[in-house]
């Protein structure tokens, strides 16, 4: 079933779901939505699956023509998403009819918006998949003049009501990130660890979403930055002999031989997909049972936010 | 993260790849990604599935069982390959930095049998040991920003045959045109931890031959 011609691509729009976790042996990146909470709440807005297709948008121009009446939610980063000049009312389940142009006017706030319809996007398969992944030769962008398809893997009927705005994450929170230190912690000087914990750290233009590449007081090592390879979890923070740090995200490498300062915590992830370009980081350090206190909230907030939903 | 002894040696290899194969055998609720390295196994888990003390209770335990395990029996690929020409364009340097002769460099690189350490990098880069000495040499020192799939070089001393086209510092001084990665495919790519590689020397044409031919027909 058709849902959309692509009138203009954007930026780098494409398709992702829950991702691929389990081929990391193979060298595989999980890949996967960058904002869970925003992908899996548009999916019920709608009726879906949480972890169905959906379209992952950056900053803005993305422009889609309806071939068929749908249901559609938009979450995520706010990046004006408008239907015939009127604004579309985002984190609820919306009607449109064949013939509008959903177009994506400009960034407000976050970085990135995440648009469900109803039934899922159709997409093809890698490895149990429909992420794109364009380096893995799995998928590619969309693009001009692309028609996009709709499965019919529905769950349930739309939403009735929207998420409560008390329950819309704030993207433009200045709260520091929170990290665990190491695994190579011991590979850098005492004052190394300290001006990455105590400075601001700005995300550089060569950002995407293999890793953040950021800029700010370098951080000093006690003797070389290089390890025998070792495998890179999601969050993990490079830090190679320049003293610039890297963030390793959802379609970093699996591996790679440069020491790791700190890693940030699972249920601040979310919050780094919102960040953009030019946006200044803090980071602060936890322990591993406040990390597990977190990304248990952070799992009762989306539970909550489900549940408010679905009635 | 499970740090073993600080170097790279086919028996620490198999120390950290026989505990992954003990935790992956336990099938522990909440385990994710079980990730062998040259000398370090990290495991993922979620912590809302197992507390970390009974995890690390778990993984304890495996330590002994790690010792009986049996790891899947070790083949060996022959992944025929052109050497030098354009498809070596670091045949020069590494003539230079060893001196040595062409013909010798390709006769000392593929007498060689090399050990599949482990997958990662970026779709399904193999981490090979077992380098001879005589041909070792640095990283270049500017990395090229895209090398072909299917080059097969070293540096230092690792080697490895690239399965999709990237960027690269290794010295390439040859290429095999078999099929090393194919995201359609399960496994996407042929090799596991502690297989073995050899890459004889063919003419051009007859490396063409084993172009889109998957790696498991040259056993």
């Amino acid at each position: 079933m058709k849902a959309f011609e692509v009138i203009h691509p954007g930026i780098y729009t494409m398709i992702q779901d829950l991702g691929r976790p389990g081929f990391m042996k193979y060298g595989v990146p999980a890949s996967g939505v960058s904002d869970t909470f925003a992908a899996k709440i548009g999916n019920r807005l709608v009726g879906n699956q949480p972890g169905a297709a959906l379209l992952e948008i950056l900053l803005f121009r993305l422009e889609l023509l309806a071939l068929d009446d749908l249901i559609i939610a938009v979450t995520g980063g706010d990046l004006s998403p408008t239907i015939h000049r009127t604004p579309l009312p985002m984190w609820q389940a919306v009607s449109i009819r064949k013939g509008d142009r959903l177009i994506f006017k400009g960034r407000k706030k976050g970085f990135r918006a995440f648009l469900a319809v109803r039934g899922g996007f159709e997409g093809p398969k890698f490895l149990g998949s429909r992420s794109v992944f364009a380096r893995g030769l799995m998928g590619e962008p969309l693009k001009a003049g692309q028609i996009l398809e709709r499965e019919n893997e529905i769950l349930g009927p739309p939403s009735p009501r929207g998420l409560p705005p008390e329950m819309i994450p704030d993207y433009q929170t200045k709260e520091p990130i929170r990290v665990m230190l190491g695994p190579q912690e011991d590979r850098f000087t005492p004052q190394g660890v300290e001006t990455f914990l105590s400075s601001q750290y700005k995300v550089s233009p060569q950002s995407d979403r293999m890793g953040y590449r950021l800029e700010g007081p370098k951080i000093e090592h006690v003797k070389g930055a290089d390890i025998i390879s070792e495998s890179i979890a999601r969050g993990a923070i490079q830090v190679p002999l320049d003293g610039n740090p890297i963030i390793m995200l959802w379609d970093a490498q699996v591996s790679g031989g440069y020491t790791k300062i700190a890693t940030v915590i699972s249920a601040d992830l979310d919050r780094l997909a919102q960040v953009m370009p030019g946006d200044q980081l803090r980071f602060q350090p936890v322990s591993m049972e406040e990390a597990h206190r977190a990304l248990r909230e952070e799992t009762e907030r989306l539970q909550r936010a489900e549940k408010s939903i679905l009635g | 993260m499970i740090e073993f002894e600080n170097r790279i040696d086919p028996g620490i290899n198999l120390a950290v790849r026989s505990l992954g194969a003990a935790i992956e055998a336990e099938k522990i609720q909440g385990v994710g990604e079980v990730l062998p390295t040259y000398r370090a196994l990290l495991v993922t888990y979620d912590p809302l599935q197992i507390e970390y003390r009974d995890l690390i209770g778990k993984i304890q335990s495996c330590m002994g069982k790690a010792r009986q395990i049996e790891l899947p029996p070790r083949r060996l690929f022959r992944l025929p390959t052109v050497y030098g020409g354009p498809y070596g364009p670091d045949m020069q340097r590494v003539c230079e930095l060893t001196r040595l002769s062409e013909e010798e460099v390709i006769r000392i690189y593929s007498e060689a049998r090399y050990l599949v350490y482990f997958i990662g990098f970026i779709c399904g880069l193999a981490y090979l040991g077992g380098l001879p000495e005589k041909l070792r040499v640095p990283r270049l020192p500017t990395p090229r920003t895209l090398v072909p799939a299917g080059s097969v070089g070293f540096a230092g001393g690792q080697a490895n045959a690239i399965a999709t086209d990237q960027p690269s510092g290794f010295n390439y001084i040859g290429r095999t045109f078999v099929t090393l990665y194919d995201p359609r495919e399960f496994p996407p790519i042929p090799f596991v931890a502690g297989d073995e590689v050899i890459f004889p020397p063919v003419s051009e044409a007859e490396a063409l031959k084993a172009k889109g031919r998957r790696a498991e027909d040259f056993r």
